[in-house]
């Protein structure tokens, strides 16, 4: 097997102007007053190199802006490189924005062609996989209605159906599988399998780590535009987890607040072991310990704690006095733990808030917001995706 | 630059989807569709025949509406060429950002799709000869060859326009007034005869203003080309037509230089 796809030493850089003079106007005005642009450089990619073989299907994973859509770009040569050199085996077809080139004015037939020639498809080619490509989109019926009148989820399936149909030997997705209905996601799922069989080399941007383990057979795992890891996807993604929960952050001052008589001085996620971890399995016991300092003695304090989704859902915020745990009184140092003992949270990355109170829940001594984040990954328990686990059982009886 | 042009050709395809996109989308939503291409030169003809005939009747030239229309509908060919793939790569933005493709596709379609709407109003234009009973010679043969050097002089300007604009929209407004400029200072009205053959210059030389009107604009060249052999009926100048072919040659291989050389940049200065 052949290398399909070769970074040697790749950088980007990217000029931002923040304001660049788009017009003459603008450029005489600033030079009279004399203010230089102040250029501001961001390197998307710093001296990247990375091997893909033949038939591999390789999964990038890191968080927004860590580069991996430029990566993207610059194999699809949609961007050019700053320095170093990119060695591209074969045709590519990226899956960058489904249904990119679509006209509204012409119909789905004609938009077939357009869209197939943009890939570098000769008519002949296109000729052939119509039918295919009209089957698979769902879209026999329409094929003579222009665009303009199709649902988004029938453009998406159209721009997926032409740009998987057009055999190349290396495809770039980024992040469209998360699109469409559950029946269509299904169906590009199969047809991704099938892409594999086929020794065709994909490369796979994706917040979703499931997915890469799923697809993948090699991750790499990008941040700031440098390689972090590479390997295994298993390896990839636990590192990755790892990384991100142990993602310390200064405490913000602005997501801080309160009087201090009671302090917290730090939040730690345990496991009934009593280990300090930060990535914890959906059923596993999991601590909260919120380790507190008081300067004096304050009566009747109230803790409490909340639970967000990455996404800034809040699930949950419990606090001493509405569990009626109450705490008469607290003097210098202690430790108050908040024990879940089957952690319900399915597969995600989680943010933790920690405060202390008055009796009354006005005053805040200290209120840490959103400063501290764990992991859930994949346990024991069928589910994996969404929200919950809800315990429950299936119960069927025939008529 | 060949091997650009190598992978231009493999791009073939795309360049005539673009093109029958663009006609398409031009007429999708008029009653008469693609008629119009036909309708607007013929119509125009109409507006000409009627101003030039009986409001303002030109004694010295006769058959004025063909003396006008044999240089006009070039000149239109040229200008809306111009002012439309000015915007061909701005205009698709979303596509340089999201896929790629030879990028000076976009520009030869665009010039291309007006070539089309041009040879349609030809057809308006030689009925129109007809019905005035203007005799086709044997020099109209060469009409493809003088269409050819205006295709490529006009698609230098068009790589050329189009970069340009991308890292200053002036452009587009500058091109608006060059343009009119630019038509006044072609004669596609008047004969370049009516200019001063010399004018006297200060320092005691004199300018041959009409050599020079030739020299600085390749348009009123080709202009000239197109009325000799459709209006006169007779040959043109050899070397003066192979003069304007080499000055269109410089300006296709010089715009094009400048495309591929900025183009690389297109998707991030987008």
């Amino acid at each position: 097997m052949g290398i399909a796809l070769k970074f040697e030493n790749v950088s980007k850089r990217f000029i931002l102007h923040p304001q660049q003079p788009r017009s003459l106007q603008e450029m005489v005005i600033q030079t009279l007053k004399g203010n230089r642009s102040s250029k501001q450089e961001l390197w998307a990619l710093k001296d990247l190199t990375l091997e893909v073989q033949e038939g591999e299907t390789l999964g990038i994973v890191g968080p927004n802006g860590a580069g991996k859509s430029t990566l993207l770009k610059l194999i699809a040569r949609i961007l050019d490189v700053t320095s170093g050199r990119i060695i591209v085996n074969g045709k590519v077809s990226a899956l960058l924005e489904l249904g990119t080139g679509f006209h509204p004015d012409l119909t789905g037939r004609e938009n077939i062609f357009l869209n197939g020639s943009l890939l570098g498809l000769s008519r002949r080619d296109m000729l052939n996989k119509f039918d295919e490509i009209v089957e698979f989109a769902e879209l026999e019926q329409f094929i003579d209605v222009p665009v303009k009148h199709y649902s988004s989820g029938m453009l998406i399936r159209l721009g997926f159906s032409i740009a998987t149909n057009v055999e190349p030997d290396i495809l770039l997705i980024d992040e469209v599988l998360a699109v469409g209905d559950q029946h269509f996601q299904a169906k590009c799922l199969a047809r991704m399998e099938e892409i594999k069989e086929r020794e065709t080399t994909i490369i796979f941007v994706s917040h979703s780590l499931e997915m890469v383990r799923g697809l993948c057979n090699k991750a790499i795992w990008l941040d700031g535009g440098v390689l972090r890891a590479t390997g295994e996807p298993e390896r990839v993604a636990d590192l990755y987890l790892q990384g991100v929960a142990g993602d310390e952050r200064p405490l913000e001052e602005k997501r801080r607040w309160g009087t201090r008589e009671v302090e917290i001085v730090n939040v730690r996620f345990l496991n009934s072991k009593g280990d300090k971890l930060s990535v914890f399995e959906t059923g596993e016991r999991m601590i909260a310990r919120i380790e507190y300092e008081a300067h004096t003695k304050v009566e009747r304090p109230v803790f409490g704690v909340a639970i967000y989704r990455n996404d800034g859902l809040q699930v949950n915020g419990p606090n001493t006095k509405a569990s009626d745990f109450p705490i008469p009184w607290v003097e210098g140092k202690g430790q108050v733990d908040y024990v879940i003992d089957s952690l319900p949270l399915l597969v995600g990355t989680y943010r933790f808030s920690a405060s202390v109170y008055d009796h009354h829940l006005f005053h805040a001594y200290d209120h840490h917001h959103l400063l501290y984040s764990f992991v859930v990954k994949r346990g024991e328990a069928a589910e994996t995706h969404e929200l919950f686990y809800i315990p429950s059982r299936w119960e069927h009886r025939q008529a | 630059m060949f091997a650009k042009i190598r992978e231009l050709i493999e791009y073939r395809d795309l360049v005539r989807n673009l093109v029958g996109r663009d006609l398409k989308v031009r007429y999708k939503n008029s009653f008469l569709g693609f008629f119009w291409s036909l309708l607007n030169p013929l119509a125009m003809m109409v507006v000409f025949t009627v101003v030039f005939t009986i409001m303002l009747p030109n004694s010295a030239l006769e058959r004025f509406p063909v003396f006008v229309l044999c240089a006009l509908l070039p000149w239109n060919f040229f200008s809306s060429s111009v002012m439309t793939s000015i915007h061909s790569i701005v205009g698709n933005a979303h596509l340089i950002k999201k896929v790629y493709f030879p990028r000076e596709v976009l520009p030869l379609s665009t010039v291309l799709a007006n070539l089309v709407n041009f040879l349609l109003a030809l057809i308006v234009l030689f009925a129109m000869m007809f019905a005035l009973r203007t005799p086709l010679t044997r020099w109209a043969l060469l009409l493809p060859v003088i269409i050819f050097i205006q295709l490529i002089f006009t698609l230098g300007l068009a790589f050329f326009l189009s970069t340009v604009n991308v890292f200053y929209r002036d452009t587009a407004m500058i091109m608006d007034v060059a343009m009119l400029a630019w038509f006044f200072l072609t004669p596609v009205f008047y004969p370049i005869t009516i200019l001063p053959q010399y004018y006297p210059t200060l320092f005691g030389f004199s300018l041959d203003v009409q050599r020079l009107a030739y020299i600085l604009n390749p348009m009123a060249s080709l202009i000239a080309s197109y009325r000799v052999i459709l209006y006169h009926g007779v040959p043109p100048a050899l070397d003066f037509l192979f003069r304007t072919l080499v000055t269109a040659l410089a300006f296709l291989v010089g715009g094009y230089l400048v495309f591929l050389r900025y183009s690389r940049v297109f998707a991030e200065e987008l």
